[in-house]
């Protein structure tokens, strides 16, 4: 719950991008993966895959083929169904290394195994159904078909449309990066994130926890940390509460920085994209500071001029201080920036499943306790000029939570103690309380 | 019991009572709207949540926990150096401009070039190494920007950094030129491998048009998003094509009409000048009445009587009231038939006789205004009737040869018929010392003011019978009485 992950496209234009490009990026899929833009694993599997149809026939077990179902025991030591995504060789001969998406759980949990983990007795193939799938007879029949598709979808993705997903999924299908080091933890990622080329064979990478510039080995980490002059994100503080700060990074100013965060959250957020550069956002890290100086915990990054009236673009909270209310505050805080500015505002769309989450806790947090204290009437309008939170905000949630009724042929909101409690116990706690007097900050200004 | 009805749409600016006991609420009536008015939300509300219920189940089993270590060698790594100044910290400029921060960090690659290069010995320290790298690329940049060649996203960016020049700027920091030289050639053979700049600052970003979700951070173009609605919605079709043909002929339309009614606004102009030329002409033919009254009477006389027309004696004053190149004679502008309309012409009869004025000019005696028919004394008669000239100077008519003497007379028929003779002129303050002639005279002694004092003269008046004697003998001097 703590968590928050935030997907969204960097402009409302790239979904048909992704449409129209979808077709043409399958036809180069190939190319591109002997082309070495994938890691040098996928280049094996490409040749592999033109054995495919060889091997078709023999129906041996192993090596397993991409697309293969079986069980496999996860780190609950529970046995769970997974698909394969891609597989590479290793050093001896038919060994191989899998890399599994566990069909119940989300994209990022997928992970490279190896053979042993694998449940053998419930592997059922579907390389050959595949196979007749692309030489064009309809084995199945429709239904079962929606059925495949249906559970293919994964949750968090509605959003998009089946071709811009599949090529979102063929893009990113296995993790690059599996761990990095930041400052004090080591953390494993759980998406992929286009890294330059350079970067594409490395299986950890360390950053330096201030300026976030990423490097491939621990000696290089610390040569860098010996000539590297921040303790803090290079940006104005513009809060402090405690040992937490804010840090407000202009992506013009710090380019680098800017690229080298957007890097790193990429690792955690599914749908974020790289597409453009950084120039045109503003980025916010909340830091907890201590004689070590200012570690970030997590960041939001918001359009310097949103037509859409968004107010946050890419919210991350870092593994490790997850479930501890910070997604929340960083919630809260894009939204006090927006009352300053006299706005009104909304994260962009699509929002994750745990950004959605986070979110509908937040605005049913702070729209149910401005209704239990309320007198008198009371207009969405007026709720939304409280809290900056846009007028659909306010009417989906209190729709979703049925507190908008009908009495007499007119809506009315119904505000009944013992319901509003309920409501705001299942929305969960508020998390770390954001104090509007200590926000020192005024609205950017183009110079 | 269930009625059928449309839930209102929910107006966000109407206030809503807030109801404090579900028991207010009309159940059954409630939950029907609630769930008709969520049917007419639902696009709002499937965007946000999908199928709540079911979504929220799977998902409390699914959200993950966050997988992460603690690094041992944390504590180490990191020094307690930090202190938190007081006050909010303002942030630095970039890094790239400010001080000697070496933002280039040595690959793996880098490393083990250097390892080997080093062979357990420190020649070469990392700092340095990396140091040289840094300047070298930034190096090779600003020769880049200076050559003017802009790097292209994909497109292979060449060293055009040469070793002599880069050991030039860098001379005073290395001290042994071998390792330079070592440096520059590993630095260049990385570059030919990566073929692209090093540091990852100076790389070109991809072009905007690229669609490959492997190239990331690309320029985005400023978006010129028209202000208007109406603007917005011009699409590239065959109705704009239309409209934007109206306007385009439209716009030819006024050009035209603009060309015209500037022809008409010079025509106009063009009138306005030769009004006032007219004017100003007129003006100063005020002066001209006189003499164009004269004019008139003598073109008259010349109709009417058969006497040759004597210019000699005739004065004029007028001509300089006129100075050379200013204002154009009337005659010329009159010349002019375009302009043939203005009735100042019309009125000004016999227009050959325009002409006329300037000869006049030309003989030009200022001391007396002159009479118009007088014939040139003839000694003879003189002598005959007894009129002798004076004595002192004596006047040989026609004799302009002779040496000049100081002093001559000469005569002329004066007002009344009266013979003068001149002996001064008044304008050149000279002797008349001209031929006896009369009409050469002015030649000589050309005039051009009229201000000047009347000239003295000397003055025989003979009234005698003899005048009247030659008057009566001769008709010129008849019509000369009679005029």
């Amino acid at each position: 719950m703590g968590s928050v992950d935030v997907f969204a496209r960097s402009n409302g234009g790239l979904a048909m991008d992704r449409l129209s490009t979808g077709s043409h990026f399958h036809a180069n899929g190939d190319e591109q993966r002997t082309n070495g833009s994938l890691d040098a694993a996928s280049a094996v599997i490409a040749e592999l895959a033109q054995d495919t149809t060889l091997k078709r026939h023999k129906l041996t077990a192993l090596p397993l083929e991409v697309g293969a179902r079986v069980l496999c025991r996860w780190r609950d030591d529970k046995y769970h169904p997974v698909r394969v995504i891609e597989r590479r060789k290793l050093t001896g001969p038919d060994e191989y290394q899998y890399y599994v998406h566990y069909t119940e759980f989300n994209r990022r949990l997928d992970e490279w195994v190896k053979l042993d983990q694998l449940e053998m007795e419930s592997l059922e193939q579907e390389g050959e159904e595949k196979a007749d799938d692309k030489a064009g007879s309809l084995k199945m029949t429709r239904h079962q078909k929606r059925k495949i598709d249906e559970t293919h979808v994964e949750e968090g993705h509605e959003d998009f449309d089946a071709a811009s997903l599949r090529e979102h999924e063929e893009f990113t299908k296995v993790k690059n990066i599996s761990k990095i080091e930041l400052g004090k933890y080591e953390i494993d990622t759980w998406y992929f994130s286009p890294f330059p080329p350079e970067y594409s064979n490395c299986d950890k990478l360390f950053f330096c926890e201030f300026c976030l510039n990423f490097l491939k080995r621990k000696e290089q980490l610390t040569r860098h940390m010996r000539k590297c002059t921040y303790k803090h994100p290079p940006g104005d503080e513009i809060y402090r509460s405690g040992s937490l700060s804010m840090f407000e990074v202009d992506g013009r100013k710090n380019k680098i920085y800017g690229q080298n965060l957007c890097y790193l959250a990429k690792l955690f957020l599914d749908h974020k994209t790289l597409y453009y550069d950084v120039d045109f956002f503003l980025f916010y890290i909340l830091c907890e500071c201590d004689d070590r100086g200012c570690h970030m915990v997590g960041y939001f990054s918001k359009e310097k001029h949103s037509e859409e009236g968004y107010n946050l673009a890419c919210i991350l909270t870092l593994p490790p201080y997850q479930r501890k209310g910070y997604g929340k505050f960083l919630i809260s805080f894009s939204y006090e920036l927006s009352k300053k500015e006299m706005k009104v505002g909304t994260p962009e769309r699509p929002l994750s499943d745990l950004g959605l989450l986070s979110y509908r806790g937040y605005w049913t947090r702070v729209l149910l306790d401005i209704i239990k204290k309320h007198r008198g009437n009371l207009s969405i309008k007026e709720l939304s000029d409280m809290t900056a939170i846009k007028t659909e905000d306010v009417i989906s949630t209190l729709q979703s939570l049925e507190l908008i009724q009908y009495r007499k042929g007119q809506h009315v909101i119904c505000a009944d103690p013992k319901l509003l409690e309920r409501h705001l116990k299942a929305a969960g706690k508020g998390g770390l309380e954001v104090d509007p007097t200590k926000l020192i900050w005024t609205p950017f200004k183009e110079q | 019991m269930s009625r059928p009805f449309r839930p209102r749409p929910l107006d966000i600016h109407k206030k809503l009572p807030i109801v404090k006991s579900v028991k207010d609420l009309d159940i059954d009536e409630a939950a029907a709207v609630s769930r008709a008015s969520l049917h007419c939300n639902a696009i709002a509300y499937s965007e946000i949540e999908p199928v709540a219920p079911p979504t929220t189940k799977r998902k409390a089993g699914e959200i993950p926990t966050p997988q992460f270590l603690i690094v041992d060698s944390y504590e180490r790594d990191y020094l307690r150096t930090f202190v938190q100044p007081s006050s909010y910290v303002r942030g630095r400029g970039a890094r790239s401009e400010t001080s000697e921060f070496v933002e280039y960090d040595l690959d793996n690659e880098d490393d083990d070039w250097l390892q080997q290069f080093n062979r357990e010995k420190t020649i070469l320290p990392h700092e340095s190494f990396e140091w040289l790298v840094y300047k070298l690329e930034l190096l090779d940049y600003k020769a880049r920007e200076r050559v003017g060649a802009i790097p292209l996203f994909g497109m292979p960016v060449h060293v055009l950094l040469q070793q002599e020049a880069a050991f030039e700027v860098l001379r005073s920091q290395v001290s042994r030129p071998a390792v330079f030289s070592a440096v520059f050639d590993y630095w260049k053979a990385k570059r030919a491998k990566w073929q692209k700049p090093v540091l990852r600052r100076l790389q070109p970003p991809p072009p905007v048009n690229d669609t490959n979700p492997f190239n990331v951070f690309r320029p985005r173009e400023k978006v010129h998003r028209p202000h208007t609605r109406r603007m917005q919605r011009r699409e590239n079709d065959v109705l704009s094509f239309e409209k934007l043909r109206q306007v385009r002929c439209n716009l030819e339309q006024s050009r035209t009409l603009l060309g015209m009614l500037q022809k008409r606004e010079e025509k106009k102009r063009e009138l306005l000048d030769i009004e006032a030329n007219l004017q100003r002409t007129r003006i100063m033919l005020k002066h001209d009445t006189e003499l164009d009254d004269e004019l008139v009477m003598e073109e008259n006389m010349i109709a009417s009587t058969p006497l040759p027309r004597k210019s000699s004696g005739f004065l004029n004053g007028h001509l300089p009231m006129h100075p050379p190149g200013e204002v154009t004679p009337p005659c010329n502008d009159l010349d002019q038939g375009e302009y043939a309309k203005c009735t100042w012409r019309r009125r000004r009869a016999p227009f050959q006789a325009r002409s006329r004025p300037l000869k006049r000019v030309t003989n030009v005696d200022s001391m007396e205004p002159g009479f118009l028919f007088v014939k040139p004394l003839d000694p003879e008669k003189l002598a005959s009737a007894g009129i002798v000239p004076p004595l002192d100077p004596p006047c040989s008519n026609g004799t302009d040869d002779a040496p000049v003497p100081s002093y001559r007379l000469h005569g002329r028929i004066g007002r009344g018929g009266r013979i003068i003779f001149d002996r001064w002129n008044p304008l050149t303050r000279t002797p008349i010392d001209c031929s006896s002639n009369l009409s050469d005279l002015p030649r000589k002694a050309i005039t051009s003011t009229r201000s000047h004092p009347p000239p003295p003269r000397l003055c025989v008046e003979k009234k005698t019978s003899d005048a009247q004697i030659a008057t009566g003998n001769d008709d010129s001097l008849n019509n000369l009485r009679i005029s």
